[in-house]
């Protein structure tokens, strides 16, 4: 069974810009990458996938279920999203923030109980900023921040979880912890993870199947190997580059000329 | 426990300055008459009225994503005395009137500042002042028009206008003290969401808020708070921006402290400026919202300046 399915998924916008019959299956334990050009559609997909917006045509199904009929409630303990951009306005305490993500989880003026804090405890713990816990969320930088609202999506506990960009504002140090993060929950907590990604290398090396989206249409799903080609990569990016099989275990790297 | 801490010794000051503020004043031995029947009304407003103000201020505050938001700075208070103004001129005899337009007006102008100032999901500081300017000036012309076309003895209005806690009626009184205990009750309730709004309308979505009906209420309940408190005070600014600000130090970002502590602070605040505003000049009085403004421009400005200069907007 798939946890997230997308039948002939239609959706545009009043300016023009649509995405076209899409359809895509999540079998449990994925780890997607959605990459492709600027102004592709990846983000839009992206929205359709978590909910935010609603198919103009076709249906989006979470476990069997059409998404729209989950309440906002339900909806976030099945999935968490961590946005691309992301502002502070107010230093909120990072176990403050952490603990937001059982805020679906709890009834109006309902305290967190023993086992929410337990969870956040576990949060913080395997995004490793227990240190972190009672610094003002203002003050820290942008890969702990990072790591911040991971550890709130993971609180969420929800199956699956989706990232715009989680390695824009990241050096590579960080990038790969972050990556081997994803790893670590989708391979040991049986997470379905989504991503949309510009680096084509960080796709292939960490990510089991590559969705490439171009012109608001899904050209092609498979293994890194299957999807990024000289020849696809080529022809959907108009870039002049070069894949080649990384010396690290054969999965497709890119070379720009 | 530290939270609920600061708020228990925030209500004790609120009791403790409230009882002293009787008896500061132009006369120096007053009567039992005097206390009762001119200061005590006056204390009561000062505490209700500073703490919509300041309960509005925090809200707005939160929805906006932005710490230097206030109902002054953002138009909402000239709208509510536009709305005052015009129920006036207007001759509607019944209260109900006065708060309806009152309400509705600050509403319109929330409406108006959130869809001006608002980019990419939040209102930057540059966006929001601009719009309170632009709101403002319109209702204050509107307010001016009335005048003009209406009122001969346009003084006591504009007096009001500048924000005075001499409103005598018990009726006013009663009503506005009403709404903003409802108004705050209902701010609290909506605390946690409001939480989560300060992350970003997109993000509290996907943490299972329901954006819009929150959003919504928050509006209505911040808009609400500052007609209650402008309809029986004029316009008394900065009280919204000062005084979340400070709390915001004591207790934490959190608005289900912040909330509670703010309408305190606020309460605080109005009784102190209120007896500087009886006794600076004797045995003239200044309107209190001409001394908030004249405090409150100040820290505005230093506010913006070492926030800008932390790079934080």
């Amino acid at each position: 069974m798939s946890t997230l399915l997308l039948k002939q998924v239609s959706f545009h916008y009043q300016g023009g810009f649509a995405l076209q019959d899409i359809d895509l299956s999540l079998p449990e334990k994925s780890f997607l990458a959605l990459i492709g050009p600027n102004g592709s559609g990846k983000t839009t997909l992206l929205q359709l996938m978590s909910g935010l917006l609603q198919a103009k045509s076709g249906q989006v199904r979470l476990q069997d279920r059409p998404l729209n009929t989950l309440t906002r409630r339900e909806l976030a303990r099945q999935i968490a999203v961590i946005a691309s951009d992301q502002y502070f306005a107010f230093p909120f305490p990072v176990v403050e923030i952490v603990a937001m993500g059982r805020f679906p989880y709890l009834g109006r003026l309902q305290k967190l109980t023993d086992s929410d804090r337990q969870i956040v405890e576990e949060s913080l713990q395997r995004t490793e900023i227990g240190h972190l816990r009672d610094r003002p969320i203002s003050q820290l930088s942008s890969g702990e921040r990072q790591r911040v609202l991971l550890a709130r999506a993971i609180a969420q506990s929800p199956a699956i979880l989706i990232l715009d960009e989680p390695n824009t504002h990241l050096d590579i140090h960080h990038q790969i912890e972050v990556f081997r993060l994803l790893q670590h929950l989708n391979q040991e907590h049986s997470m379905t993870v989504v991503v949309v990604l510009h680096d084509l290398t960080a796709a292939s090396t960490f990510c089991r199947t590559v969705a490439l989206l171009s012109e608001g249409k899904l050209v092609k799903t498979g293994t890194p190997q299957e999807v990024i080609t000289t020849e696809t990569i080529r022809s959907v990016y108009r870039a002049d580059i070069e894949v080649h099989p990384s010396p690290m275990g054969g999965f497709p790297q890119i070379s720009y000329r | 426990m530290k939270g609920t801490h600061s708020l228990l010794i925030l209500l004790v000051l609120t009791i403790l300055l409230a009882g002293a503020a009787l008896f500061i004043g132009p006369v120096s031995n007053p009567s039992w008459a005097i206390i009762q029947g001119i200061r005590f009304p006056r204390v009561l407003l000062a505490i209700i009225v500073g703490a919509g103000l300041a309960g509005a201020g925090a809200v707005l505050q939160g929805v906006l994503r932005n710490p230097l938001a206030d109902p002054f700075i953002l138009g909402t208070s000239s709208a509510a005395a536009a709305g005052v103004v015009l129920a006036a001129v207007l001759g509607f005899q019944h209260y109900s009137m006065l708060y309806f337009m009152s309400i509705g007006f600050a509403l319109a102008s929330i409406f108006v500042v959130y869809r001006i100032a608002q980019i990419d999901g939040r209102a930057p500081i540059q966006t929001i002042i601009l719009a309170g300017v632009i709101v403002s000036l319109f209702f204050n012309a509107a307010v001016f028009l009335f005048f003009s076309i209406f009122y001969r003895e346009s003084f006591t209005m504009l007096f009001y206008l500048l924000g005075t806690l001499t409103e005598g009626s018990w009726t006013l009184i009663g009503i506005s003290a009403s709404i903003i205990t409802l108004g705050l009750g209902l701010t609290w309730f909506f605390s946690r969401e409001l939480n989560m709004l300060t992350q970003g309308e997109t993000t509290a979505f996907h943490l299972g808020v329901d954006v819009e009906t929150a959003k919504k209420l928050l509006f209505v309940a911040a808009s609400t708070l500052v007609a209650a408190s402008v309809a029986v005070a004029g316009m008394i600014g900065f009280v919204g921006l000062i005084v979340p600000h400070m709390m915001r130090m004591i207790v934490g970002p959190d608005h289900r402290l912040l909330i509670p502590a703010s309408a305190l602070g606020g309460a605080i605040f109005l009784i102190l400026a209120d007896a500087l505003a009886r006794t600076i000049m004797p045995p003239l009085e200044i309107p209190v919202g001409a001394l908030t403004a004249l405090l409150g421009s100040p820290y505005f400005v230093y506010l913006l300046r070492t926030r800008q200069n932390a790079g934080d907007f």
